[in-house]
């Protein structure tokens, strides 16, 4: 039963992914005063890209058709880790948040290669870009999740899950606070969001993510574009798992399911509003900015870390 | 029956060594050579498992030729060792056959193949010994034997400087050794190890101190940790492939080993200071040789950082090991070590596979500069798929052999967090975030490295005609990297074997350890990821080849890609702290300089440890000597005053000290 | 009532987690203006605490207090900071001697060294210790923020920020002020704001800047 639901809530993961999407640029756009596309055009944008042929570039080796495969592969198996309607998952209960972290690094790190297979510049740049935010990222992403670990004393996803669940609601510790907000910086620049990255744009001066799959096309750009989503859901599933997980089942009956599913959307709407709010108030910043950006998460997590020691 | 394996290993490397002398006179001795070469580190490995699995101690007493007792016996520690130097040294030994045929003639080919089984022979003595005398009679053989098969290349111009800092930097490192070993002897009854550590709780607390930090300042010279680092990217490029591999994945091994044998089996329970003094070090070394790598596009060189770097990790879990062992936390001390010692194997697999792969491609492209390269995964399949292996094994990626040690190291800090010293509780973790960040720039190195060598489209002719290497050299690689890969999804078995040495280090550490969840999650998550692969692979497509996206431009040329240099840019701003180049713009001519008919650009990086550190303490000792010459007169009569002086002072001394 | 009471309760433990963190942006900020919204923040956040413990502890004097907070430090001066800072058409940067990043990770050694200090006297006087922690931080990095940043702008705005923390160390340790004196001393804040508000646009007229560091012939 418990395994049917794990597999039940990755599955979920994986299909709202690009509806996720959809709401956001909905958002964004009715924030904009536009009218926006229907929230389900991910969808058709994907079914279009898998029907279509795949075009590779004449220098590109084999490898570059199998980043997107591995790409995909990895962030599935990330998305395995993470809990959404009970305090448990499939790779969660065993599985902890470094192996999690570093199957996103294994996923990066092919996408950074099949950009750099295309021979152009573009590929290149995007690659080097995607170097920098993702190399500085890192370490604040691992500290704050291991400060909320020591805190919880206990590495795997789901035990931490269910530790946050014991504790009462709005009682914040520094602990959390720190991580909170060192964790959500860090989502931003991860998932490629404005104020790191704009996924709108195709100006060869700002873009990363968008230079390094300049040259995909057909079923290898929907499968990037897929797991770019799952990505995205998968980090704002894990803010919600950490920091505010109640409401999940406590017991697998149906009713229990029920209230789970509609206390995950509800939070994780509030997640989607705020990021698409952001994204139209804020400015992209400019390249070097972005180490300033996530050595202000850093220190966040950094002090995190310290409070689990103090704060005992 | 239990020594025969070790007694194999033994006169098997000497036997190779003589049939290599032989060849000179028969050339048939050479593949004899090779043969016994691989036959004797098989022997090895099988004798170091049956210590491992079994606890065989086979011992060799060898006294009868030496002065002082000379005994070569295993316990774990050292059985674990000699399994690393065997395992790495056999694929390597497979590779030089194809590769010494072809970049040798003659005597030096013999002299190749008799110097490559002594150096193994020398580090085998290392780890195997059991008396003082027969370690430091090791650790000086390794130094010479390694520096001879540097010099077969020749010696001149460049390389005879990179040789002789080399030895200097080696034998002020032996310096310290031999002090700690000539300080702890008149304390002990006798001169084999189980009398040093019967002795070691009778010293005191700063005989104690000082032996440690002879041990940590000897041993980390050898090992390359920063700022005693500055021989390592110089001797390791210059090395023939096979002595750069074994050098870099074995030979820093042995002093990792040496700091082991020292810190937990000699001078067991030092005070927390020791632990801390090492995880500066670990984090030092591992940040700032990541940051030097990144900036450097001679391939070997760039690895040569990277093994700065990956002592780094090793000895950020053996110092977050003794700070476990000083607060009486066995368990997390098993785990941290556990960690290094995975760690020194992994790092020993995959950075001998990174040499073998850069000089195979220095075979195939005939250059190092990642700038000439590119485009060579279609031209060389195999080296460029190991290659990819050994790429992410050392940046960590789970599913490789680097990402089981890592995330070792990662539990133990994140175990840090539960020590009830509050400094500790906040020093281990923050550990973490180090390790994490040099992580990160790994692999911002290693996605520059293979995306320039191996992707793209090629630099330069070489680099477009390059030639897959020979089928043995591929073998060798091969084979390296199937560990590799082997340890990464199921390293169940390897993390048995350190667990039976790690008991014998650590008192009360737990058999099997807490990495069960990773053993058990590891091949599920390599499983799922292969079957999405070959669905993908397997569903038919319409693909079509066309050309790369030129902007509207007839084509692209292999000018316009991203080069290293302007890859690794960001970087290297954002860390220009630890760089600081010397920049000079030169316009010419100088009195036109609103029309230059040429402008030229130079950039020298000097590390900062050279001008701090090193400059002014070689200064400081040419200042010393020239002072010193005023007493050399070359007059007789003063060199008898000189004898008349000393005579007197030692009379003096032996009546009133 | 008792849900209320559970409400102030949280908020009081709370409260000190979100100081903390409006002194890191505040000192991590690029612009003036998100360092005044910052400020202002922080204010309704001392409000809040404020009226929780009037709450819990049934007085009218602290409601008192807290209307005046909110009116003087939520509304009167960061409106008045906000005309000026428009006002003067000058860079809205803070123009700060420390990058962002530096800029955190000092804020972050001053709330630890705040911590640290704190801890003893906490322990022996049984006062909530992030509370203290939080206050202490607060007068450390206001006076960080006079002397990294060079727009006259901002060393009011670290004054403020220190101003803040004292209040709230008195509020911690003793429980509020008098009444009277709170009062006095919240007028004569609004009244140096304004004061030093007029003054920073005169030295925008003679000068055409407001960098505090470039004010160096003043010197007799």
């Amino acid at each position: 039963m418990t395994l049917t639901v794990d597999v039940i809530q990755l599955l979920l993961l994986i299909s709202v992914a690009p509806l996720l999407r959809g709401i956001i640029g909905r958002v964004k756009a009715r924030i904009q005063n536009r009218r926006g596309a229907s929230v389900f055009r991910p969808y058709a944008d994907l079914r279009k890209l898998f029907r279509k042929e795949d075009l590779v570039p004449s220098t590109a080796s084999f490898l570059f058709r199998f980043c997107p495969v591995i790409l995909f592969a990895a962030t599935l198996a990330a998305a395995a880790f993470v809990p959404v309607l009970h305090a448990s998952s499939l790779l969660g209960n065993t599985g902890d948040f470094i192996l999690l972290v570093y199957l996103l690094a294994l996923a990066r790190f092919f996408l950074v290669l099949g950009a750099m297979d295309g021979g152009s510049s573009f590929g290149g740049m995007g690659a080097s870009r995607e170097a920098l935010v993702s190399t500085l990222a890192e370490a604040p992403l691992l500290l704050g999740l291991l400060a909320i670990a020591i805190v919880a004393h206990s590495a795997s996803i789901a035990s931490i899950v269910q530790w946050t669940i014991a504790r009462q609601p709005f009682e914040l510790s520094p602990v959390h606070a720190f991580a909170f907000v060192a964790l959500a910086m860090v989502t931003i620049a991860e998932t490629g969001r404005v104020p790191i990255d704009n996924p709108a744009t195709h100006l060869e001066l700002t873009m990363i993510h968008e230079a390094m799959v300049l040259e995909y096309s057909g079923p290898s750009l929907a499968l990037i574009e897929w797991a770019n989503a799952i990505k995205l859901t998968l980090m704002f599933t894990l803010l919600i798992a950490i920091f505010a997980p109640w409401g999940v089942a406590a017991s697998l009956s149906f009713f229990g399911i029920v209230i789970a599913v509609a206390a995950f959307s509800v939070k994780m709407a509030i997640l989607i509003v705020s990021l698409a709010a952001l994204e139209s108030s804020v400015a992209k910043l400019r390249m070097y900015m972005v180490p300033e950006y996530l050595g202000v998460a850093c220190a966040l997590s950094v002090l995190a870390v310290v409070f689990t020691a103090f704060a005992r | 029956m239990a020594e025969l394996p070790f007694n194999l290993l033994l006169v098997g490397l000497l036997s190779a060594s003589v049939l290599a002398l032989g060849s000179v006179r028969w050339k048939r001795a050479l593949a004899f050579a090779a043969v016994f070469l691989i036959c004797a580190l098989v022997a090895g490995a099988v004798a170091s498992l049956q210590a491992l699995a079994y606890g065989n101690r086979p011992a060799v007493d060898l006294s009868w030729f030496a002065p002082l007792p000379f005994v070569l016996a295993l316990d774990r520690l050292s059985a674990y060792f000699l399994l690393l130097i065997c395992t790495v040294a056999a694929p390597v030994a497979i590779f030089a056959i194809p590769y010494v045929a072809r970049h040798y003639d003659g005597r030096k080919q013999s002299g190749m193949w008799a110097l490559l089984p002594l150096f193994l022979f020398s580090m085998v003595i290392v780890v195997a010994s059991d008396t003082v005398f027969a370690f430091l009679f090791g650790w000086e053989l390794m130094t010479l034997f390694s520096a001879a098969l540097v010099m077969v290349d020749g010696a001149d111009g460049e390389r005879r400087r990179s040789i002789f800092t080399y030895l200097l930097m080696m034998h002020a490192g032996a310096g310290a050794v031999f002090g700690a070993f000539l300080l702890f002897l008149p304390h002990s009854p006798g001169l084999d190890f189980a009398s040093l550590r019967a002795s070691a709780p009778l010293l005191t607390n700063g005989v104690r101190a000082a032996l440690f930090l002879l041990a940590f300042v000897g041993f980390g010279t050898k090992a390359g940790i920063v700022p005693l680092h500055l021989w390592l990217p110089k001797a390791h490029p210059i090395a023939p492939t096979p002595v750069s591999a074994l050098m870099s994945g074995v030979m820093l091994k042995t002093a990792v080993y040496g700091f082991i044998r020292f810190a937990f089996d000699l001078l067991p329970a030092g005070p927390a200071w020791w632990g801390y003094v090492v995880l500066t070090a670990g984090a030092v070394s591992a940040l700032l040789g990541v940051l030097f790598a990144i900036a450097e596009h001679d391939l070997k060189r760039l690895l040569a950082y990277h093994s700065v770097e990956n002592i780094g990790i090793i000895y950020l879990g053996l110092g977050a090991a003794m700070v476990f062992n000083s607060h009486n936390a066995p368990m997390w001390a098993a785990l941290a070590l556990t960690a290094a010692l995975l760690h020194s194997l992994n790092h020993a697999l995959f950075k001998s596979l990174l040499f073998l792969g850069a000089g195979a491609i220095a075979d195939a492209a005939h250059t190092q500069d990642m700038e000439e390269l590119g485009g060579l995964l279609e031209r060389m399949r195999v080296t460029g798929i190991v290659f990819l292996v050994a790429c992410c094994s050392i940046v960590g990626l789970p599913l490789f052999n680097g990402f089981v040690s890592e995330w070792l190291t990662f539990r133990s800090f994140l175990a840090g967090g539960e020590l009830h010293s509050v400094f500790a509780a906040i020093v281990l973790p923050l550990g973490a975030g180090v390790l994490a960040l040099v992580g990160g720039l790994a692999a911002a190195c290693f996605a520059k490295v293979y995306g320039v060598a191996f992707l793209g489209r090629p630099r330069s002719d070489e680099a477009a005609h390059a030639q897959e290497v020979p089928w043995a050299m591929q073998a060798g690689m091969s084979l390296l990297a199937a560990a590799c890969v082997f340890i990464g999804v199921a390293p169940g078995f390897v993390l048995n074997l350190i667990a039976s040495a790690v008991q014998e280090l650590i008192p009360g550490a737990p058999a099997a350890g807490l990495s069960g969840s990773l053993v058990q999650l590891l091949p599920w998550i390599a499983a799922s990821v292969a079957v999405i692969c070959i669905f993908w692979l397997a569903v038919p497509r319409n693909t079509r080849v066309t050309s790369t996206w030129a902007c509207g431009l007839p084509a692209l040329d292999s000018r316009m890609q991203y080069t290293a240099t302007s890859f690794s840019k960001p970087l290297r701003k954002v860390f220009s702290w630890a760089y600081k180049p010397d920049r000079t713009v030169q316009v010419l001519p100088l009195d036109q300089p609103c029309f230059p008919a040429s402008i030229s650009y130079r950039s020298v990086r000097t590390t900062s440890f050279e001008r701090a550190m090193y400059r002014p303490a070689l200064d400081a000792i040419v200042a010393a000597a020239q002072r010193l010459r005023s007493t050399q007169t070359g007059n007789v009569q003063v060199y008898l005053l000189y004898l008349f002086l000393a005579l007197v002072a030692a009379l003096l001394y032996m009546r009133f000290a | 009532m008792g849900l209320v009471v559970i409400a102030a309760a949280k908020t009081l433990a709370s409260s000190a987690v979100f100081l903390f963190i409006t002194v890191l942006l505040i000192a991590s900020a690029k612009r003036t203006i998100t360092c005044i919204t910052l400020f202002a923040a922080q204010c309704v956040i001392i409000t809040a605490q404020i009226v929780a413990m009037a709450c819990l502890r049934r007085s009218g004097e602290a409601v008192a207090v807290a209307v005046m907070v909110l009116l003087v430090k939520v509304v009167a001066i960061p409106y008045a900071l906000l005309r000026v800072s428009t006002g003067l058409k000058v860079s809205p940067k803070v123009s700060s001697a420390t990058t962002p990043a530096q800029s955190a990770f000092i804020a972050a050694a001053l709330i630890l060294l705040a911590f640290a200090v704190v801890q003893p006297y906490a322990r022996d006087f049984a006062l909530d210790s992030q509370m203290l922690a939080a206050a202490t931080a607060m007068v450390l990095t206001g006076g960080f923020l006079m002397v990294s940043r060079r727009k006259a702008l901002m060393q009011v705005v670290g004054l403020l920020v220190l101003e803040n923390g004292i209040f709230l160390l008195a509020l911690t340790t003793t429980f509020g002020m008098p009444l009277v004196i709170e009062m006095g001393i919240f007028f004569d804040l609004l009244i140096w704001v304004l004061l030093v508000g007029v003054f920073i646009f005169r030295i925008r007229e003679t000068f055409a800047h407001v960098d505090v560091s470039r004010l160096r012939r003043l010197r007799g």
